[in-house]
């Protein structure tokens, strides 16, 4: 006979043997047992105040390591708030596990205390949902989850662990240790990589179109060799942006409702596309029938269901990106290499002439700070290996747009579902996976209030995160859009009634001030990056200051708006706006 | 247009759940649909009603739906190609009976409930009256994509006489 232990003792030795070093929870009725163990367990946990903030945490610690982050919370409303966060890492394709109390077996059904059917409304927002029956099955069940969330196309992963399985007394089996090993895809064969080589060596105006599939691949080497080996342009979706060094000759920054002038001009006119780890979403190609009608169409994907989901593809290479690019790359090379032909000299020069005709830019003169002027000062004096970690909105745009992004993993954006009040959480997960390097989030004064309550969290736990609020007193990309395509009819937008986030900082005990006059952001960005304490940096910008370009919701790329506009909104037009 | 889907499933219910969610998601006009429990497995055979341009998508979708395997696709093939025939569960079973004795080779390869997935083997054809649709309940077929590994296992579980 074994020796038994209860399933709370089971489950944080499972996770032990996953490498789990840090969990982003907040306890409750039906997780009790599951607490008491913790407090001896040598696991480190990290106490947040809303559910939802524990995945975010999660979520952003999985982006920044490439591991799944964990997150455990009660029953009931616990799980419940947790839907939110899970959502946005499925769309995003982060590893998350998250672990959820539940009532015990005898009450399952009977509507107990906190009782929610976690599982079935985890299921539209996770990869896979499981209930734990057995107290001896919870070391098979956690070695499949933390395996479901990173292998193929990684995704959050939750496991409903009633309270009467905590308490179970079981003799554990132990699986052999496989996890955290992604099981790589591969479906393409040689055939189709000598195709789409040839496709690549026969275009004269090529594009790569690069998502978050490159950096949870770790293809971002690979890409590179790629783009300098062929000379062939990257651009980078929201969620790759980092797979690829923002001032690289090569590099068209991002695409879409907001890419600049030169990019979606580029995707216009490409004669081939080679989409890697990105999805066609909408945001990127806008009205869909005028995305890139001249481009014939590879796509690198891990996930065969996004083959010919939005747009039809020439060719499609199903298989981890990392794999298909390497092979992309040895079928050049066993070719002789590549010699540049003049065709693709003239596309680039066509490429930096519409840069030249409409560069991203702002009003670098204003007296009244320019958001983009913040962001552009915290690119210019944080360390190389900074993280960011970014809201929704505005902000988020001009950061996507301004920020001069060098390496992979060091970008954390709720892109798919684009969840206000993500930024700062994820930021306080990034910062637990690495306490030494400079981790910054970008809040606007709207998504922070959702989820400020976790100033608490990093004075608890002295985490340094540093926190730049660009603070426009208002829900600046509604308010935009109200102006530009509602007629400067505000409507609920105004936050003016925002609390003094300083002073509020400072209730938390974080040091915290405002910035009012341009002149003083730079010094100010010095002196807050430079602390190794938690900080909070109020920047009071242009409350007028619009994102541009912008390609309005049912136009096409080559639609876009560059600047402040000078033209009318139609009527079907404003009815497509209202279906978005 | 119609296409018939064959799946299994993990014996979590919860996977079936996710399995309706999908469909309802995507779309899919559900014309017929059949679950039946093996020990370790549920199977599922479901008429739907979607355009050619999604079955892609979907079938990729599904198969790549975690707890969910052996994913197969079936076109209607109104014509002598078809070499698979989908039986509806108002057929008289004696109908079926009558078709595997014409055709040789053939056999069934699901049934559950009074619905049935043939098989026509390379020796038969189909009747003129299954392949027009002129005989009611009877679904000619053919298969365009599986995810299954091995060609020669075809049973998608739960097959009962």
């Amino acid at each position: 006979m074994g020796k038994s232990f209860t399933g709370s003792e089971i489950l944080l030795e499972s996770l032990r043997r996953q490498n789990v070093k840090v969990i982003f929870g907040l306890p409750g009725g039906a997780v009790l047992p599951l607490y008491d163990a913790l407090y001896s367990a040598g696991i480190r946990h990290l106490l947040v105040r809303h559910e939802q903030a524990a995945a975010f945490a999660a979520d952003g610690y999985a982006r920044v390591t490439g591991k799944p982050g964990v997150c455990l919370v009660t029953s009931g409303p616990g799980a419940t708030n947790l839907l939110t966060a899970l959502t946005s890492a499925l769309m995003d394709s982060i590893p998350v596990v998250a672990l959820t109390g539940q009532v015990p077996a005898s009450l399952i059904g009977k509507d107990a205390f906190q009782e929610a059917d976690t599982v079935g409304m985890a299921l539209p927002s996770t990869k896979r949902a499981f209930m734990v029956r057995k107290a001896a099955d919870i070391p098979s069940v956690i070695q499949q989850a933390f395996e479901i969330a990173v292998s193929g196309r990684p995704g959050p992963v939750l496991v409903d662990l009633p309270k009467s399985v905590l308490v179970e007394m079981a003799e554990p089996s132990y699986p052999v240790a496989s996890a955290g090993r992604p099981r790589r895809l591969r479906e393409w064969n040689e055939g189709e990589v000598r195709r789409a080589v040839d496709m690549i060596l026969e275009s004269n105006q090529p594009l790569l179109y690069v998502g978050g599939g490159v950096i949870s691949a770790g293809a971002s080497g690979e890409l590179r060799e790629l783009a300098e080996l062929t000379h062939i342009p990257v651009t980078t979706t929201l969620m790759g942006l980092g797979s690829f060094p923002s001032r690289h000759p090569l590099s068209l920054g991002m695409l879409g409702m907001h890419g600049s002038y030169a990019t979606n001009t580029a995707v216009s006119h490409c004669d081939l596309m080679i989409a890697v780890g990105a999805r066609f979403d909408d945001r990127v190609t806008g009205r869909i029938d005028g995305f890139a009608t001249n481009a014939r169409k590879i796509q690198l994907d891990v996930d065969p269901s996004e083959v010919n989901k939005n747009v039809r593809v020439d060719l499609a290479l199903v298989g981890d990106a990392h794999e298909t690019l390497q092979a992309l790359v040895a079928e050049i090379r066993r070719r002789g290499g590549f010699s540049v032909p003049p065709e693709r000299h003239q596309w680039f020069q066509r490429i930096g002439s519409w840069r030249n005709e409409h560069p991203l830019d702002y009003d670098k003169y204003s007296n009244v700070i320019k958001p983009q002027y913040v962001i552009e000062t915290v690119s210019r004096i944080a360390s190389e290996d900074a993280i960011i970690a970014v809201d929704v909105g505005q902000h988020q745009m001009w950061a996507a747009q301004f920020y001069n992004f060098r390496q992979p993993r060091a970008w954390l954006s709720s892109s798919g579902l684009g969840t206000m009040g993500y930024g700062f959480p994820a930021a306080v997960g990034a910062q637990m996976a690495f306490p030494d390097r400079q981790v910054v989030a970008f809040v606007g004064d709207g998504g922070f209030q959702m989820t400020l309550n976790d100033l608490a969290t990093i004075v608890q736990y002295r985490v340094p995160v540093k926190i730049v609020v660009i603070n426009n007193r208002s829900l600046g990309m509604v308010r935009q859009w109200q102006e530009i395509f509602f007629e400067k009819r505000y409507c609920d937008t105004d936050l003016n009634f925002s609390p003094d986030f300083a002073k509020l900082a400072e209730s938390y005990g974080i040091r915290g001030s405002r910035v009012e006059h341009r002149a003083d952001v730079e010094d100010a960005v010095r002196d807050f990056l430079s602390d190794r304490e938690p900080r909070l940096m109020d920047f009071w910008v242009d409350p007028t200051e619009n994102c541009y370009p912008i390609v309005p919701s049912g136009a096409s790329l080559s639609e876009m708006v560059v600047g402040p506009p000078q033209f009318r909104v139609e009527e079907e037009v404003l009815d497509d706006l209202w279906a978005v | 247009m119609q296409w018939l889907l064959t799946l299994e499933s993990d014996r979590d219910p919860i996977v079936i759940c996710r399995l309706m969610n999908i469909f309802r998601r995507k779309g899919l006009s559900i014309e017929t649909l059949t679950l039946a429990a093996k020990p370790e497995s549920f199977s599922c055979i479901t008429v739907v009603d979607t355009p050619g341009t999604d079955i892609d998508h979907i079938f990729n979708f599904l198969r790549s739906t975690e707890g969910v395997f052996n994913v197969a696709c079936y076109r209607y093939e109104p014509s002598s190609a078809a070499a698979y025939v989908f039986v509806e569960s108002n057929a008289n079973p004696e109908s079926v009976n009558r078709i595997l004795e014409a055709l040789p080779g053939s056999k069934i390869i699901f049934a559950s409930q009074g619905k049935y997935l043939l098989e026509i083997g390379s020796e038969g054809r189909l009747p003129q009256s299954i392949l027009e649709l002129g005989e009611a309940g009877f679904l000619p077929l053919s298969r365009v994509k599986t995810s299954r590994e091995s060609s020669q296992m075809e049973l998608v579980g739960a097959y009962s006489s």
